[in-house]
């Protein structure tokens, strides 16, 4: 595993960094109750009970990325934190135990494509930070994992520095997918089989360095490496004229990310060059050697038609270059500039093989055969190149207008070359080439003002004007090699910003656009768009949030006469009385509509259909944490989901966690949880299961 | 006490003059529809406003810190004793420490302006709060030194910006540096979800991305600082969407391209958040997230106005065989073998 050497080589360092430990256990207590380190699930309710800070001004939105190429204000004075306050040794905290599950009630698979949690002994969380004595190598070394011991996701993650002269960051996720959902795709169902001829069970790992040199200087170089694979096996179909045969698959890909570049920091501007490339491959394979009759359940022209053996073999393999450059510049106190450029240049190509014996029909021909060998071999290149540029523009105190322009363009042209070969009954080979061409231009045009009215008021409002065209392959059926769209749309923005006196804020936001050419008969059209926030906080303790958002979209063409409507409404609280030391209590509520109403023709027959689409869904979460005598804690609460509508839905997480510190620096932590899942019209899919966990939690 | 400090201009004291701001006046007003219409021909032409005299620089400090002086951070150590100490593990502190910066023992006043009148009143009339200040006005403070990075350049364009999110209200910037700068998963998705509540009722979905069991946080796919991508979605590969980080598959280039996927993304057929149906589909069934486009309708693209109204071929929908396109097209997302997505 490629997550390990890091962490094999940077945690000897910390050792030897590390002060000497002090004469009582390496873990100390800090705190009683749950902290940073949650059990997952426990993270799963806990967003609202972590809404403990207490609310700005105005709305809190996402937090910082974690990417190179965006956080490099905050690198420098972290180093400089750390070496100037840090105080050396261990810190942190160990979560460990174990978890039962009883027997899954219902379908096993469902439950495996929902949740997917294990038994077995787990490393719930590991948060450790290393304050190097010397600081000889590095200042300080963070080391987090969460998740650990066969669950479906893992991650870990590692942070070194020095101050002025190094940034190293790690980041390392594991994540299963496993999806068999007989409701998705098994059109055998009615015949008693469940299958799910589209199902995965895979892993994904994924790997992340970024080394940042000379951090805070003015040139600041880094460098950076990806690592993405994909690997397990599936089932799919293999696809031959009249009939389809579910088939074993097995599934392999991979992707390595290189890229360096140079951050210069000046006074008055800022430029970002970066220089990088991928390689990429994906080594697919589709097999079976069992005899099988595939879906079709009558014989076509008198003839069975099955499957005895296949083998499908793609073999395709990628590159790119890209190249990025970035800048900003503040030429005068009323103007800032910016800009970027971004081209990348992914290809591809691709061999192909495929070899299946049976009994088959080649439709074109009207020819039965029995074995049959398929070569294609293909390229693709797909030159891609993104532009922005823009400025903020403050002409008085109280304005500002902000420009940009942006344009993002593509096009992909492929070739392939097929050769088919149908080996019994023997016949001439047929070769056949293709060429394909794909492209897209988009280009985004927009202004705001804003203004702010009052201390309290900042209004906003503005045009954006979007315009591209597109082309693409046209149908077989139309007989036109290609066919190509165009879009245009002028969409009016506006925006309030109300921060009210008694801690209560309002934040309005609005789009409305007319559109008359679109790409696809669902993109966005005539559409009003709406969101309003309002967070009332009467006291330090007590917060009260709202939301509302609208998205209403028409294309009212007539052989379109598509109506979309989805709004959104939420509520939350959360109150922490005495800073939670008795109790404090977290909830949230949001019910959701969505209706979506699209005309077309029945294929069969060509008569007038309607695509109706309809989801009503309530959502909540709560929970409240008592203070128990000792320090203990004891937490209840949960979450739920249902839904009425097209696919009437229930999904229900109650948990109650018990935390009780056991001595300095030591907690026992339990925790039950129950998972229920049921669906109105796919019974056969639903679960239940309940969950125990506990374990022990060291911290420092 | 001192009223000057020295190199300031390695960190511009432009909230923190001691010197009074120039009074705003009706000629500021005035120039306002001049300014408006710049703006509405887009403002193309630096050099039309050039010539207008540039506004004076935002003083938004209160009139009664005008004749303050700076102090020191040790005199707001006397009364502030909690923030001082949780400062000290601020990030920021570096200011406090960097002769470089120019505001060595004045970290305090770098952003709050200079204390002496509210050292000496302790009224909160007295000085600069940053909080209370207009989010574009607190930005300001904030961009005094972190205006020329990387993240300055979608921050512009952004919706968080556009919709007057200041730094501080992601940035805790008297705490830890967790607080200051979330790194751990659960922390930055508790961060985004205070505000976005309904988008986080999303995730308790059965079928969504991994992000309440602690496996992703938002910033995996969102910029909160802004892209050039609709939604803040992030980049990879230079301008390719950031879901191609994890879903490497399924970024070709392909030999047969299926368009919705480079002309709207994922989401043209998934809710990236969470669903009720299986695979994130925007729809209870298959077969109705191809048929809106794949209408049927006897009508060519360049008449519908539309692309793939006309479906490749006809299928009796009352066959179960028929009913999930995807059982058959199973390169839905690109094909490298197949035009009609078979292989």
């Amino acid at each position: 595993m490629r997550a390990w050497p890091a962490l094999l080589i940077l945690l000897p360092l910390a050792a030897q960094e590390t002060a000497p430990a002090p004469k009582e256990t390496a873990f100390a207590i800090q705190e009683a109750a749950p902290g940073a380190q949650e059990t997952p699930a426990a993270q799963e309710t806990k967003p609202a009970a972590a809404k403990t800070k207490p609310a700005a001004t105005e709305a809190k939105p996402a937090a910082q990325e974690t990417k190179p190429a965006q956080e490099a204000a905050t690198a420098a004075p972290e180093a400089a934190a750390s070496a100037a306050t840090a105080e050396p040794g261990l810190t942190g905290s160990l979560d460990v135990g174990y978890r039962w599950r009883t027997g899954v009630g219902g379908s096993l698979d469902t439950y495996r494509s929902v949740v997917n949690l294990g038994d077995g002994p787990k490393l719930f969380g590991l948060d450790l930070s290393f304050q190097s004595a010397t600081r000889r190598w590095f200042d300080r070394i963070g080391v987090r994992a969460n998740n650990w011991g066969g669950d479906p996701y893992n991650t870990a993650r590692v942070d070194a520095m020095r101050h002025g002269w190094y940034n190293f960051n790690f980041d390392y996720r594991n994540i299963a997918y496993y999806n068999f959902l007989p409701s998705f795709a098994d059109p055998t169902i009615s015949r008693g089989f469940f299958l799910d001829q589209r199902s995965y069970d895979t892993r994904r790992r994924m790997s992340d360095f970024e080394l940042e040199l000379l951090p805070g200087r003015r040139i600041v170089p880094y460098l950076a490496y990806s690592h993405n694979a994909g690997s397990g096996r599936g089932i799919t179909d293999f696809v031959s004229d009249v009939n389809e045969y579910p088939v074993a698959d097995r599934l392999r890909d991979k992707t390595d990310n290189f890229r360096g570049g140079v951050r210069i920091e000046m006074s008055r501007f800022h430029v970002t060059l970066e220089q990088g490339g991928s390689t990429f491959k994906d080594d697919q394979q589709v097999f079976t050697s069992d005899e099988n009759f595939g879906n079709r359940t009558t014989p076509f022209l008198g003839e069975q038609l099955f499957l005895t053996n296949l083998t499908q073999a793609y073999g395709v393999r990628g590159s790119s270059i890209y190249s990025k450059a970035l800048v900003t510049a503040n030429p005068a106190s009323w103007i800032d500039l910016f800009g970027q450029f971004l081209y990348s240049r992914p290809d591809t190509t691709v061999h192909y093989a495929q070899y299946n014996t049976g009994q088959f029909v080649n439709l074109d021909a009207l020819l039965f055969f029995t074995s049959e060998l398929d070569l294609l071999n293909a390229t693709a290149k797909l030159p891609h190149t993104s532009g922005t540029f823009g400025f903020e523009l403050r002409p008085m105190r109280r304005v500002r207008v902000i420009e940009s322009i942006t344009t993002d363009r593509l096009h992909n042209a492929s070739f392939a070359s097929l050769t088919q070969n149908v080996i019994a009954p023997p016949l001439t080979p047929q070769s056949a080439d293709f060429t394909d061409r794909l492209v897209w231009n988009y280009n985004q045009q927009q202004v705001d003002v804003l203004c702010d009215v009052t201390s309290r008021i900042t209004a906003r409002g503005g045009y954006r004007y979007v315009w591209g065209d597109g082309l693409t392959r046209g149908s077989l059926i139309s007989g036109l090699p290609t066919e190509s769209g165009t879009l245009r749309r002028q969409v009016g923005l506006a925006g309030l910003n109300y921060r009210m006196a008694h801690g209560v804020s309002l934040n309005v936001d609005y789009e409305g656009a007319s559109g008359d050419r679109v790409y696809f008969r669902t993109s966005l059209q005539d559409y009003q768009k709406a969101r309003m926030r309002v967070r009332y906080q009467p006291v330090p303790s007590l917060t009260i949030a709202a939301g509302f958002s609208v998205l209403s979209n028409q294309n009212p063409a007539p052989s379109v006469n598509y109506d979309f409507l989805s709004r959104e409404n939420s509520a939350s609280v959360l109150w922490n009385p005495s800073g939670g030391k008795r109790f404090s209590l977290s909830g949230e509520y949001t019910r959701s509509t969505l209706r979506s109403d699209v005309n077309y023709l029945e294929p069969q027959t060509l008569d007038q259909a309607r695509s109706f689409y309809r989801d009503n869904a309530h959502s909540a979460a709560a929970m409240i944490d008592l203070a128990l005598p000792r320090s203990g804690q004891l937490s209840l609460g949960g979450s739920l989901f249902r839904s009425s509508g097209s696919r009437p839905t229930e999904y229900y997480q109650p948990l109650a966690r018990l935390v009780m510190p056991i001595r300095r620096g030591v907690a026992w932590i339990s925790e039950w949880r129950y998972y229920g899942f049921g669906e109105t019209f796919y019974s056969y899919e639903g679960f239940r299961t309940h969950m125990a966990t506990t374990g022990l939690r060291w911290s420092r | 006490m001192r009223s000057e400090l020295p190199n300031s201009r390695a960190w511009p004291p432009r909230l923190n003059s001691a010197h009074p701001p120039p009074p705003e006046t009706c000629s500021s007003w005035a120039r306002l529809p001049r300014a408006l219409a710049v703006a509405a021909v887009m403002l193309f032409l630096a050099g039309s406003v050039a010539g207008q005299t540039p506004p004076p620089e935002s003083q938004p400090a209160p009139a009664a810190s005008q004749a303050a002086t700076y102090v020191g951070s040790e005199a707001c150590q006397v009364c502030h004793e909690d923030i001082h100490k949780a400062f000290q593990k601020n990030p920021h502190i570096a200011v406090e420490k960097d002769k470089k910066r120019g505001w060595e023992t004045h970290a305090c006043e770098s952003c709050h302006g200079p204390g002496s009148k509210h050292a000496e009143s302790a009224s909160p009339a007295d000085i600069r709060n940053p909080a209370k200040l207009t989010p574009a006005e607190t930005d300001k403070g904030c961009l005094n030194c972190h205006l020329n990075q990387p993240t300055h350049i979608g921050r512009i364009q952004g919706p968080h910006a556009r919709n007057q999110v200041s730094c501080v209200a992601c940035h805790a910037v008297h705490k830890t540096p967790e607080e200051l700068r979330p790194r751990k998963i659960t922390a930055i998705n508790a961060e985004c979800t205070q505000c976005h509540t309904a988008v986080w009722a999303s995730f308790r979905r059965p079928y969504k991305h991994k992000l309440p069991e602690g496996a992703m946080s938002c910033v995996d796919c969102h910029n909160p600082h802004g892209t050039h991508l609709p939604r803040s979605i992030q980049t990879v590969s230079a301008n390719e969407p950031g879901c191609f980080r994890c879903h490497g598959d399924k970024r070709g280039p392909f030999v047969f391209e299926h368009a919705p996927v480079r002309f709207q993304g994922c989401a043209a057929c998934h809710e990236p958040h969470g669903s009720a149906n299986p695979r994130m589909l925007a729809r209870n069934e298959v077969r109705f997230t191809c048929l809106e486009c794949h209408a049927n309708t006897p009508v060519t693209a360049a008449a519908s106005r539309t692309l793939g109204g006309v479906p490749p071929a006809f299928h009796d929908l009352r066959n179960p065989r028929f009913q999930n396109c995807v059982v058959c097209h199973v390169k839905v997302h690109g094909s490298n073998a197949s035009p009609e997505l078979l292989r």
